[in-house]
């Protein structure tokens, strides 16, 4: 014992080493508690604020044509330009503004704003390309600026073919959801899984030095393989713009062609459409200026109702009375019920009074007494008045349902609109006469189509699709669209008799304008007046022309229904005028396009174009020779002893009994003349016409099988300079056909 | 009546024990004690006091004491102890620094991890340099220097309290605590401790036999410590008032005033706690704090921000567990709990040495205090009895109080770990002070282990 201590210190300290053992054990005691008991809980609590899950984006897929190469949507790496201003050095703010200003063309002042921020994050611009990215990161090497600027790889969808059936497409939003269209039916499926990447981030969220992340990989979208042939979409959309341009159609146009065996849609196209590219800007530059010229209040509401137009999907999601295309079905169910068949007459007498009833309504002519056949061919409202009639309201309507236009079609796209009918028992005299020539009931054109494949395929009800199957990453298909039947409407007999009544329609009747040499077509035009809704203006009638028809008439492959929206009256309305040409275009580039076989009939064959044979280059002698040998005549045009060139170039048609002019010398290779008007002329004047100007004609249309029709296109324009020779091609129609 | 005889039996008591003391170990040495206690520094024959130490019996001859004594070793237990506890610290102190050390250079030119460890370590070697040159000092010049040491403290405290918003007491963290004095800048009533172990150790020494006094024993002390308190806790700094406080008491209890006055203070605690509960509003803003306390994952409204700290240090002591999650492994220190590097360090040390780790620093602690206690016991004196126990139970108390705090068994109050927290200054004066207690160990009579 030291001198220093007493006893009383040493219990005292004792006392005070004992309060601190109290004190460690107390310590000792909640860190155990801490530590070992509750440890666990605590220690998900700290990973749990220290994890953030960042979102890997999985690749949408692809969208590809029938063929599986070509690519109609697809999904790019593009970049989310954002700032960490906090992290931005205070001498470095200016430069950094100035810069990205100029290269994501920004104002230099707002981009100053940002860069001034005092926040951690914010965004600058999304969805710009790699090499504006690319630029971004020469910039900063360039002022040796390391933190602040993000870029984060994101995707955008890209649509090759630009302003192409973009409603069927759809388009996708800035978080790449699919919002119209294709897009939109089959979002989940494109979209994929988003992966997670699960990393340990420090409390200002930048990543922590050490391995502790987790990572779930994304799973990439299904691509879609369609039914939709990129090159039948093709012929779709060029034939609505050339038919919009000649009747100046005011509300757009559809035009859908299907495989009539198993409802695969080979192409579908909507005119009034736009650039899924640029899915919110106005593609319609007339309806721009005219929203543009309206008052600031009314332009909002204006520019959302131009954008709902241009997705619409007009031939799923427009109704209409089908008109006289609806013929088919009725005909159809007559002949089924053995109402009728080809040889029973009917007296036509311009008025039909329905039964029971004191109403009467006119036929659009007086057509006398007529077959069936003929009924058909003339588009004769009151056969067709009677023929409801004797199948009553409840057959009727049940072949109405069996038809499919009480359902939706169940089209995979989006916006499939309701039918507008009368059951059965709503059904009386009035509403079933005039349902029977296709009025007083609203379908979509996709129902037109489906019913009028069950027509041309042996009856059978297809489901109209457009995806035909579904491909994983690794290539895998993961589905397949269901190609079966939905029922069999008519019986096999009742589809072939009524396949060749409307073959001779398309070849002999009202519906000639489909007419396509060697393809047997078979046809109905439709005209309907359109039911007067508040948009409409009540002081004009507005009609909707459209003509559906398949072919060939033997094996039936394609059906077709091309439809215009209030084609305008001071041209023509007639279905059979307006959309019989592009009917038959469509047609012949389509049956040509799949390789179908053409079967001339001796009359056909009589008229059928050829093509020219390839002579340039050639001698004159051996050219002479060549072209007699194919019965052309032959013109030469200077002194030189080779052929520099000939008109028409080799392969192009012309005409059996047609010329091909041969050039011997520069100076006559530079002669011209110019193309006069052909329009409005009958077959005989248009050749005249031709001759004297120094071209050639080549005749499509209601021309080959009947002499009363008019040329109403010519597809090189009055007044352009041509080579002597030119083959100028000249639809004709018969005039004044109503339905 | 009784209150006399009690205080007789009382001091009888204590005389007894001494005198039992005496006879045992070295006779005839009342003279020699009371000219102990009442002059220090002419301290009589050594050898009277160091009966068991032949070393010691063969330098009787010095009579003064000279300013550097190597007299004896000093007490390599209480070294070893102290240098695991500093090399601890300091590695715990880059592992819990780089971080926010790191993040907040970032913005600078050159981003550095080391801008806590660096600083350290040089004040670090710097403290040892002086606790080794302290230790060859002799303690017993300090009785010179306590007066003086008060005096400057007070001159400081004031200065802190009166120069507010100058260079000299800049504002840091919202509060004036700190003195910036050139290149040096320092705590006040971090001095203020020592100052007041000084002029304890000096007073209890000089006057021990008069402690059961209320004149000599109670009232001298009483008025010193209100003067330091209270001109700490104007500053305001409470954490630092509870030290202080704590620390007299200690010293008071061991220096031997009577257990009534305890009961007083508490008493007198009590009462100041009612006035403040019925008469004042002090308690409306102490109550959601408490409750904040009791209930850190489940604050009371307005207080989530006052508990962030709190509630992220439970998370990363219970993210150790048992073994913890390995050196420099913290999550917490990612900026998620403020201060790793400071008062909160001893959470970045039981998240990543886990249990093992804690109770490890916990043992060193126990085990430098109470190597400290020993050196104390076996002081040759009563001056450096009281300055051994005086300045081991300030490292004591602090340590205690701080891992009280961040393991939230107390409220949330400004304390820092010994040898473990960032902060130079107080490092040093840390050093400096455990080179005290080795300077008492070279003379105390211990087994130098």
């Amino acid at each position: 014992m030291a001198k220093g201590t007493t006893v009383r210190m040493w219990r005292r300290v004792c006392i005070l080493l004992v309060f601190m053992a109290i004190a460690l054990g107390v310590v000792i005691f909640n860190l155990i508690r801490l530590q070992i008991i509750d440890g666990e809980e605590l220690k998900r609590a700290a990973i749990d604020q220290s994890l953030r899950p960042t979102e890997l984006t999985a690749q949408r897929g692809t969208i590809y044509d029938c063929s599986g190469t070509k690519i109609l949507a697809k999904s790019a790496s593009v970049w989310t330009v954002a700032l960490e201003p906090i992290h931005i050095e205070e001498k470095d703010k200016p430069v950094v503004a100035r810069e990205l200003a100029r290269i994501l063309d920004m104002e230099e002042a707002d981009v100053l704003e940002l860069v001034n921020k005092d926040t951690y994050f914010t965004y600058v611009k999304r969805k710009v390309e790699t090499e504006i990215k690319d630029e971004i990161l020469e910039f900063e090497k360039k002022y040796g600026i390391s933190r602040g600027i993000q870029l984060i790889e994101d995707y955008k969808r890209y649509y090759p073919y630009g302003n192409f059936m973009g409603p069927v497409l759809g388009f996708t939003g800035t978080d790449s959801q699919g919002l119209s269209g294709l897009e939109y039916q089959y979002d989940s499926e494109l979209s994929g899984t988003a992966g997670r990447l699960v990393t340990a981030k420090n409390a200002v969220g930048s990543d922590m030095p050490f391995q502790y992340e987790q990572r779930v990989e994304a799973e990439d979208g299904y691509d879609l393989v369609l039914t939709i042939d990129e090159g039948i979409q093709h012929f779709l959309e060029e034939g609505l713009e050339e038919g919009i341009a000649n009747f100046n159609v005011a509300n757009g146009a559809c035009a859908v062609a299907m495989d009539v065996n198993t409802g695969a849609i080979l192409g579908l196209a909507t005119k009034g459409d736009y650039d899924p590219n640029d899915p919110w800007t106005i593609a319609d530059k007339e309806v721009q200026k005219e929203i543009d010229a309206l008052p600031e209040d009314e332009q909002e509401a204006a520019i959302s109702a131009a954008l709902q137009k241009q997705w619409r999907n007009k031939a799923i999601s427009d109704t209409y009375y089908p008109g006289s295309v609806f013929k088919m079905c009725t005909g159809s169910m007559a002949l089924e019920e053995d109402i009728v068949s080809e040889e029973t007459t009917f007296t036509c007498n311009h008025s039909y009074q329905v039964s029971g009833t004191g109403v009467y309504i006119n036929c659009w002519s007086t057509h006398g007494t007529e077959t069936f056949v003929q009924g058909v061919c003339n588009s004769c409202n009151p056969f067709f008045m009677y023929l409801g009639e004797q199948l009553g309201p409840s057959l009727f309507f049940k072949y109405f349902e069996a038809f499919g236009f009480t359902q939706k079609t169940g089209v995979d796209l989006p916006g499939e609109a309701n039918t507008i009918y009368y059951t059965a028992d709503q059904l009386n005299p009035v509403e079933l006469a005039t349902e029977s020539f296709g009025q007083n009931f609203s379908i979509t054109p996709i129902h037109m189509l489906a019913a009028a494949a069950a027509v041309a395929n042996g009856g059978y009800l297809v489901q109209p699709h457009v995806v035909d199957h579904m491909l994983d990453s690794d290539g895998n298909i993961v589905m397949s669209a269901d190609t079966s039947y939905k029922r069999q409407v008519i019986s096999e007999e009742t589809s072939e008799r009524m396949t060749k009544i409307l073959n001779q329609n398309a070849t002999s009747g009202t519906a000639q304008s489909g007419y396509i040499a060697g393809y047997q077509v078979c046809g109905k035009t439709g005209t309907s007046q359109k039911i007067l809704e508040d948009n409409l203006d009540p002081t004009k009638k507005h009609y909707i022309a459209s003509y559906c028809g398949f072919a060939p008439a033997d094996d039936p492959q394609v059906a077709l229904l091309i439809y215009f929206d209030e084609p305008d009256p001071k041209i023509n309305y007639y279905g059979g005028t307006v959309a019989g040409p592009t009917f038959e275009k469509c047609m012949k580039q389509i049956l040509d396009y799949l390789g179908t076989e053409r079967k001339y009939t001796q009359e056909e064959l009589e008229k059928i174009d050829t093509t020219a044979p390839s002579v340039a280059g050639q001698t004159v002698e051996d050219a002479v020779k060549t072209v007699e040998d194919a019965g052309l005549t032959v013109k030469i045009r200077g002194d030189g002893d080779t052929v520099l060139e000939q008109v028409p170039a080799f392969g192009e048609e012309l005409p059996q009994d047609g010329t091909i002019v041969l050039y011997t010398d520069s100076e006559s290779t530079e002669t011209t003349v110019k193309v006069p008007n052909l329009k409005g002329l009958s077959l005989s004047a248009a050749n005249q016409t031709a001759i004297n100007a120094g071209i050639q004609i080549k005749v499509t249309g209601a021309a080959l099988t009947s002499s009363s029709s008019i040329s109403q296109t010519q597809d090189i324009e009055e007044g352009t300079e041509v080579k002597p020779g030119t083959v100028v091609t000249v639809s004709f129609v018969e005039p004044d056909q109503v339905a | 009546m009784r209150e006399q005889k009690k205080r007789r039996t009382g001091s009888g008591k204590i005389n007894r024990a001494d005198s039992r003391t005496k006879q045992k170990k070295r006779p005839a040495t009342a003279a020699a004690q009371s000219r102990a206690a009442g002059t220090a520094v002419t301290i009589p024959n050594e050898s009277a006091h160091m009966p068991f130490s032949p070393r010691r019996a063969m330098k009787k001859v010095r009579k003064k004491y000279k300013i550097f004594s190597v007299r004896g070793g000093v007490d390599r237990m209480f070294l070893y102890v102290l240098m695991a506890l500093l090399v601890f610290g300091l590695i715990m102190l880059f592992s819990s620094s780089y971080a926010v050390s790191y993040f907040e250079s970032s913005g600078s030119k050159s981003p550095s991890s080391y801008n806590y460890i660096r600083p350290q370590l040089i004040f670090a070697a710097l403290g040892c340099t002086i606790m080794f040159a302290v230790s060859f000092f002799d303690y017993h010049h300090l009785h010179k220097f306590a007066f003086p040491v008060l005096g400057i403290t007070l001159l400081m405290l004031v200065a802190v309290l009166t120069l507010r918003e100058t260079s000299l007491v800049p504002r840091i963290n919202g509060t004036y605590r700190w003195l910036y004095l050139g290149p040096i800048n320092f705590q006040p009533s971090e001095i203020a401790k020592f100052a007041l172990v000084l002029i304890f150790a000096h007073l209890i020494s000089i006057n021990y036999d008069k402690m059961e006094t209320f004149r000599y024993g109670v009232l001298p002390y009483g008025l010193l410590l209100a003067l330091i308190a209270g001109l700490v806790i104007l500053e305001p700094h409470v954490s630092a008032t509870v030290i202080i406080v704590l620390l007299a008491a200690v010293m008071l209890w061991v220096g031997g005033i009577k257990k009534r006055w305890y009961l007083l203070a508490l008493l007198l605690a009590v009462l100041v706690g009612l006035y403040m509960f019925f008469f004042t509003d002090k308690f409306d803003y102490a109550i959601p704090r408490i409750l904040g306390w009791l209930n850190p994952f489940n604050p009371p409204e307005g207080m989530e921000g006052d508990t962030w700290q709190t509630r992220q240090s439970l998370m990363a002591i219970g993210s150790g567990r048992f073994f913890g999650l390995g050196l420099a492994q913290s999550r917490q220190k990612y900026l998620y709990l403020p201060e790793p590097e400071n008062d909160f360090i001893f959470a970045i040390v039981c998240e990543e040495l886990g249990f093992i780790g804690a109770l490890a620093v916990i043992i060193l602690f126990a085990l430098l205090i109470w190597r400290g206690v020993i050196i104390s016991l076996g002081a040759k004196d009563k001056f450096g009895m009281m300055l051994g126990i005086g300045l081991t139970a300030q490292v004591g108390i602090q340590a205690i109080l701080n891992i009280c705090v961040v393991t939230n068994t107390i409220p949330n109050t400004g304390i820092s770990l010994p040898f473990f927290s960032y902060g130079g200054t107080s490092l040093i004066m840390l050093l400096a002070e455990m080179g005290v207690v080795l300077s008492i160990s070279r003379t105390s009579n211990v087994d130098k282990i």
